[in-house]
């Protein structure tokens, strides 16, 4: 047995211990995993590779923390309230239509952006209210906004796992909209409409009227809406002329967040920001935690041992070593996973179209957003839906999950018949 | 005090403790180790004698010059485009302590990127330095550093950077490269103005060939290989057979046309120099690789790669003795030699002839520390 499987295990067993025998908080655990990894390999305590670890994380951190401010900004600002009232009004009658409608909403700032969480915690704060509304269990709506996160984050235009897994090979990002759009567009209808169709009822408006928050509309009316849309126009502007606007998300949410004050209701923005961000600190601790965990993994050979033993299996069992290792590593980082096992596959599947391949790779990869212990696109679901164990949301991510993974892995199998149609 | 409170406080005293030890490591890491002058060396410029820009920032960096005592073509040799890729750097470092230009004019830049020694790059686990013994006794030890220019000195990445010169996205953490930047803008960040340094020092100097240095892991398709600018096959094609001669073997490839922002597109686009880029095969930079460390780095050898090389993962042969440093630092200097010869024999009217670059197999019999200089 290779100390690097011994070692491994000795890392996972002192997570799962601290994690579920000590109940201490999940980033404690991973920091006692990377510490036990760093004595028993004789790097000593190793306090320079725990600090440097981290820093993987620091862009991360600032936008969710942000991000976090900007939504708890608006929901103050009676904004959310009024954008459900007027997406019921509207659209309460064509279901077929709103919810495939609500997912793309949702998936936008991920599209923008490439990070699930951005899409999650802003347009998924958005639309999971009206989903609830509309009828859907909060488990369920939480599941919707998850999925939208992951598949807004490999839609194009922006997909962060696909371009590092092409950078790995030095393939530019050049020609995967096409792909992209296959991978993600289809999935995205029949999410919406097999998750949200069998809850959602026809319902006249003096039925739902109650239930809503009418005054704040008609107070204050679409000024309400001016941070929503100071910061989706922000996000394009940033993308279309980044010379002036490439401002980077975390400055854009706090414009936002600070628009939100003169919009709507007052509010206070030192609690509203402290609270925001006592919500995100156990996930904020848990990327530190993770970060520490790649670093120690990758310092002492655990790392090269996990990627070597998913390339070792034979030719015909690659697909399930594809399936079954990206996702799980991905529980660790999806834009890990793409660079440590994505790239090494796709280099094992030379012969196959590459932008295709590697665009179907970075989906698989987005997996990696539902795998606990991190698995940040249903931790932030469950936290905007208001399911206090995360466990409830990603139950129903279960079977997508499997879906998504058929779906990329037939893109894989049949690359060239796909870009020949194109 | 409450419970949570005393906790509280010894997690905070127990974080800023662990940071001031971290800060002490990542402060040692900004010292920049000597290189000595050999007796071939002129003149040492800063980079910013050809764009002001560059003056007192992080990106400034040390020019080494070569003037024979005959007239001749000229040649640039940049190591250190990307810090975590020693042989590029040591091989720079060995040709300013032991060469001499006999005709001509040799210009070598050993820390490209000189922002990207100052740290590491995140969850990579590398060593802060690797040392050697030199015969004397005495040891000289170099940083090992990042693919990229320091966070500290150009912060925030963009989600997705884009190439100023062709529009061409990539992923956001390539803001940083330097290999991805050429060839450069004043109104850029600072390894944008880092790369336009080294374009205007090329066109200001009419640079014949420019060879920039790399390594890349095992498992790289492009790896103990040349690229080259299509000006510059020619030449390359020559270097090809001239390394064949002292068995050494090396791929030729077409730098692409669609792979923007490298030295061999956009340094053959922008200017006259013929460029090229060449390439050794460093685990220590890897995916597959084992344990990460000094003896990694200079070894070479690693049981994963073994391993993968029997599963047919590698592009490189990989076996027991591993990829040494003195094999790749030989190869890179056996290369820029045959270049000099090759430029001479298609150029006589702009001859470059070199004298005191260790041998391939010099390096391998005595260790690269034998080529050291002591410093003071």
């Amino acid at each position: 047995m290779p100390f690097e499987f011994t070692l491994f295990l000795a890392m996972v067993g002192v997570f799962a211990v601290c994690a579920f025998a000590v109940k201490l908080p999940v980033s404690l655990s991973m920091l006692a995993a990377a510490l036990t990894g760093l004595l028993v390999s004789g790097n000593g305590l190793g306090i320079r590779h725990l600090v440097e670890g981290t820093f993987g994380y620091v862009d991360t951190i600032l936008v969710i923390a942000t991000a976090m401010i900007f939504m708890r900004a608006v929901q103050e600002s009676g904004a959310l309230d009024a954008l459900n009232v007027v997406i019921i009004k509207r659209f309460r009658t064509v279901p077929a239509l709103l919810l495939p409608m609500l997912m793309l909403v949702a998936m936008f700032p991920g599209m923008i952006t490439g990070s699930s969480s951005a899409s999650v915690l802003t347009a998924g704060a958005v639309v999971a209210p009206v989903l609830m509304i509309l009828g859907l269990p909060a488990a369920e709506a939480g599941a919707f906004i998850a999925l939208a996160g992951i598949l807004g984050m490999i839609a194009p235009p922006v997909n962060i796992p696909a371009m590092i897994i092409g950078g790995g090979i030095d393939m530019p990002f050049v020609g995967f909209e096409v792909p992209l759009l296959l991978l993600t567009m289809p999935l995205a209808v029949i999410f919406s409409l097999t998750i949200g169709l069998k809850h959602v009822k026809k319902l006249s408006w003096e039925a739902l009227a109650p239930k809503l928050d009418t005054e704040t509309y008609e107070r204050y009316g679409i000024r309400l809406f001016a941070p929503i849309l100071v910061v989706a126009a922000l996000m394009v502007l940033g993308k279309v002329v980044p010379k002036y606007f490439g401002m980077g998300l975390p400055v854009v949410f706090l414009i936002g967040a600070a628009l939100a004050l003169f919009v709507g209701k007052r509010f206070n923005p030192l609690l509203a920001a402290k609270s925001a961000v006592a919500d995100a600190l156990p996930v904020l601790g848990i990327l530190a935690g993770v970060g520490m965990f790649i670093q120690v993994m990758t310092l002492t050979g655990v790392r090269g041992f996990v990627v070597v033993s998913a390339l070792s299996v034979p030719p015909i069992m690659l697909y399930a070593a594809i399936a079954i290792t990206i996702p799980l590593f991905g529980a660790v980082s999806s834009f890990g996973a793409s660079s440590v096992l994505g790239v090494p596959f796709l280099l094992a599947l030379l012969g196959k179209n590459q932008i295709v391949t590697a665009a179907a790779l970075s989906l698989i990869a987005s997996l990696g957003d539902f795998m606990p212990p991190t698995a940040l696109s249903a931790i932030f679901a469950a936290q905007v839906v208001g399911v206090e164990k995360y466990s409830r949301v990603l139950r129903h991510l279960v079977i997508p999950s499997i879906v998504i993974l058929a779906w990329a892995l037939v893109f894989i199998a049949y690359s060239k018949q796909i870009a020949a149609m194109y | 005090m409450q419970k949570n409170h005393i906790s509280a406080a010894i997690i905070s005293i127990l974080t800023l403790a662990a940071c001031a030890v971290a800060g002490a490591s990542f402060l040692e890491h900004r010292k920049v180790e000597p290189i000595v002058r050999g007796p071939g060396v002129t003149e040492v410029v800063k980079l910013s004698a050809w764009y002001a820009g560059l003056a007192g920032t992080p990106a400034d960096t040390d020019v080494y010059v070569f003037r024979g005592q005959n007239p001749g073509g000229s040649m640039l040799v940049i190591g250190g485009t990307h810090p975590n890729e020693p042989s590029s750097f040591l091989s720079a470092v060995l040709l300013i302590e032991n060469a001499s230009a006999e005709s001509g004019t040799l210009y070598v830049i050993p820390r490209a990127n000189a922002s990207g020694f100052t740290h590491n790059d995140p969850q990579e686990g590398a060593p802060l330095a690797y040392s050697f013994t030199l015969p004397d006794g005495s040891k000289r030890t170099f940083r090992y550093g990042s693919r990229a220019t320091n966070p500290v000195h150009q912060w925030p990445d963009t989600d997705v950077y884009v190439h100023a010169a062709s529009g061409q996205t990539l992923s956001g953490n390539e803001t940083r490269n330097l290999n991805r930047g050429y060839p450069g803008r004043t109104d850029g960040t600072l390894t944008e103005k880092a790369c336009y340094g080294i374009t205007e020092m090329i066109r200001a100097e009419k640079i014949d060939l420019s060879i920039d240095l790399h390594e890349a892991s095992p498992e790289y398709p492009v790896i103990n290989a040349i690229v080259a600018h299509e000006r510059a096959m020619p030449i390359a094609s020559q270097v090809v057979l001239g390394l064949e001669f002292s068995d050494i073997t090396i791929g030729l490839e077409p730098s692409p046309k669609n792979l923007r922002g490298l030295t061999h597109r956009e340094l053959g686009d922008a200017t006259d120099t013929l460029a090229v880029l060449m390439e050794t095969a460093n685990p220590s930079q890897g995916r597959l690789r084992s344990r990460t460390d000094e003896a990694l780095v200079l070894t070479g050898k690693d049981p994963y790669y073994v391993k993968a090389q029997k599963l047919g993962r590698l592009y490189v042969p990989f076996d027991e003795k591993g990829h040494p440093i003195e094999e790749r630092v030989g190869r890179h200097l056996t290369a820029i030699g045959e270049f000099a010869f090759a430029m001479s024999g298609e150029y006589p009217d702009r001859p470059i002839e070199l004298s005191g670059v260790p041998g391939y197999d010099d390096l391998g019999a005595k260790g690269l520390g034998a080529f050291l200089r002591t410093a003071d």
